[in-house]
């Protein structure tokens, strides 16, 4: 028989009495895990991501939301096609590529696919001769290092990389790496989309984005074969830095009035800050729900406290020094706090590997010093609430073992 | 052994001042066995208290063995109650969540024994009161006799030289108080130190010494040369 034998006996014996406070902190612990992990992940995530899509800058309907570009839903509503031209032609500084969007859904081989019109910059460069307007040219922006304004990568991989492509003939078709798997064609393979009859370029390499599930075709057999008219979902624009994405917001905004203008680096930023507001919040969330945990543990204790009063005094009685009672009662409170510290933890961890896929859409890893962060956070709120009431029973008076039940 | 020197102790309750326990001079010889009557609400209980080192007097000394209780710190009375003494109560005051076996194991835990001396020491007390059967049973699943010689095998444990009991035979049947009272005689036989406090005339005549308390104040009944002979008598 030691001290903590005593303590787990009595433990074992009522379950039930501990539970509820056990189970605040075990959710306060699961929660904090939980949005810790999917945020931090997350924050990491959108940052690769933002490092990678530089000053991007999207052109959308008014009604249009960023989820319906990403969704490539066409409920999103719908641009006259000019304005591709009026964007081109506004000689704006620091333009470098302009890439509109027209999606419609179809049918690629029995799989549901996003047939995706985009128009190759080859043809911008031959609009820019036939209209002979070179000081409509996008402008180079001063001191800018990244801009390219001529002919870039040819191959369809530019794509990805670059948001644009350069060559793309009415009658071929690019497929994004899901759809390339899902219906097992390769360049050079005839297909039937729509009713066209096309002859497939490339299947573009994995990205992890919604273009994997896209099959990419030129912007006007798109929109005669969906009967469509002159229009897009959406115009990207390729700026030439940062700064110049900046500058470039206000203008065409003044530009397109009609039109929603967004730039992906703020959106990318606003979800980082988004998410930091998360991880910040993540802390707030683990102060109530601890809190919680730690007031119900106290009440808890402190209920205990009185229940054992004439088992305290009896103990006492026996040689039970007061410093042996408030360990005893702290020790109680230890048990519980790493206890359902440890399954909080472990539920947030699953919670957060399964949910963050869906959730955030990002994989989530066990970060070891969060959890064990959390279950000592949790281990010390149950040992601060405990202490209290420990000390009070430590405190009480040995006669009580002669009280009558 | 024991020696009450000018001890009293009072409660203020609503202003007024009551005195709940109050003796000149009270001396109770190492081996001796000692009887505490009177009738309900006379102190018998604040006796108890103050002679196991748990109730500091307002006025007055308890010296234990030489030593002034109550000029020890709790703790040093907390290791002396665990070395000393044994205390028996009238509702046993088992651990309900222990084993008759873990019951008995409890003040040798407080006196930081091995784990396998305490099973062992344990053990052997509760077979000596013919409970080997029941090591492991917990309070609610042993009868009240057996509850109570748990209780004494637990206040025994420890070879204590005072045993201080407090109604130790009102919640049992003829059988089981004998059993109490023959414990009690062993011990007394044995050298040990009994003070126990009862309502039970029975019980009180075994007891070699008997004392009155009525309304706090202590007086001496009679002073039997043999506790046997009373019993015999009774």
């Amino acid at each position: 028989m030691t001290l903590y034998s005593i303590v787990y006996q009595e433990l074992k014996a009522r379950p039930w009495a501990m539970l509820s406070s056990g189970l605040a902190i075990l959710l306060g612990v699961a929660a904090l895990v939980a949005i810790r992990h999917i945020t931090v992940h997350s924050e990491g995530e959108v940052s690769r991501q933002l490092s990678t899509l530089g000053a991007n800058i999207l052109v959308l309907p008014k009604e249009a939301t960023l989820q319906d570009f990403y969704s490539a839903d066409k409920n999103g509503g719908s641009l006259p096609e000019e304005h591709v031209s009026e964007i081109w032609m506004a000689g704006l500084t620091g333009v470098e590529k302009v890439s509109p969007k027209l999606n419609v859904p179809a049918n690629l081989g029995g799989i549901p696919v996003t047939f995706t019109g985009i128009l190759p910059q080859s043809e911008f460069a031959a609009q820019s001769a036939w209209q002979t307007v070179s000081m409509f040219t996008p402008k180079k922006h001063d001191g800018c290092k990244k801009a390219h304004t001529g002919p870039g990568d040819q191959s369809p991989e530019a794509l990805i990389t670059s948001r644009a492509i350069e060559n793309l003939k009415d009658n071929e078709l690019v497929l994004g790496a899901d759809v390339g798997e899902k219906s097992a064609y390769s360049e050079g393979d005839q297909v039937e989309l729509l009713g066209g009859q096309f002859t497939i370029l490339a299947v573009l390499p994995r990205t992890g984005t919604v273009d994997d599930s896209r099959v990419f075709g030129h912007l006007h057999t798109v929109q005669k074969l969906s009967n469509s008219g002159e229009t897009v979902n959406a115009i990207e624009i390729v700026g030439c830095c940062e700064d110049a994405a900046g500058d470039l917001v206000p203008e065409l905004s003044k530009l397109l009035p009609n039109a929603k203008v967004v730039t992906i680096s703020q959106v990318v930023q606003t979800q980082v800050g988004v998410n930091r507001l998360m991880a910040n919040t993540s802390w707030f969330i683990l102060g109530v729900l601890v809190c919680v945990g730690g007031a119900s543990l106290a009440g808890a204790i402190s209920a205990n406290v009185r229940e054992r009063r004439r088992e305290i005094g009896t103990l006492m009685a026996l040689g039970a020094t007061p410093s042996f009672v408030l360990k005893m009662f702290l020790a109680k409170a230890l048990i519980l706090g790493v206890i359902a510290g440890s399954l909080g933890c472990v539920l947030g961890l699953v919670t957060a590997v399964v949910a963050g896929p869906r959730w955030a859409g990002v994989e989530i890893l066990p970060m070891p010093g969060t959890a064990l962060l959390a279950v000592l956070a949790a281990t010390l709120v149950a040992l601060t609430a405990a202490y209290w009431p420990a000390r009070q029973a430590a405190r009480l008076d040995p006669c009580l073992c002669f009280q009558e039940v | 052994m024991i020696q009450l020197t000018q001890v009293t102790k009072q409660y203020h309750r609503r202003g007024e001042t009551v005195t709940a326990f109050q003796c000149d001079q009270l001396s109770i010889g190492k081996g001796e066995y000692v009887a505490v009557v009177g009738p309900s609400g006379s102190g018998k209980t604040t006796l108890l208290s103050l002679l196991g080192g748990m109730l500091s007097p307002t006025t007055g000394e308890v010296v234990l063995n030489g030593q002034s209780l109550y000029k020890l710190s709790p703790a040093a009375r907390s290791a002396l109650r665990s070395e000393c003494m044994g205390f028996v109560f009238q509702t046993f005051n088992l651990i309900p969540y222990l084993t008759a076996l873990q019951n008995v194991q409890i003040p040798l835990c407080l006196s930081r024994m091995p784990i396998e001396e305490q099973i062992e020491r344990a053990t052997a007390l509760l077979v000596q009161f013919g409970l080997e059967e029941r090591l492991h049973h917990r309070p609610s699943e042993l009868s009240v006799g057996q509850q109570q010689r748990v209780a004494l095998a637990r206040t025994l444990v420890n070879d204590p030289q005072v045993i201080l009991a407090d109604e130790p035979t009102g919640n049992l049947d003829p059988e089981s108080r004998e059993i109490v009272l023959t414990a009690f005689e062993k011990c007394h036989h044995d050298g040990r130190t009994l003070v126990m406090v009862t309502h039970d005339p029975v019980a009180a005549t075994r007891a070699q010494r008997q004392l009155l308390l009525r309304n706090g104040q202590l007086g001496e009944i009679e002073a039997a040369a043999d506790s046997e002979t009373s019993h015999r008598a009774a």
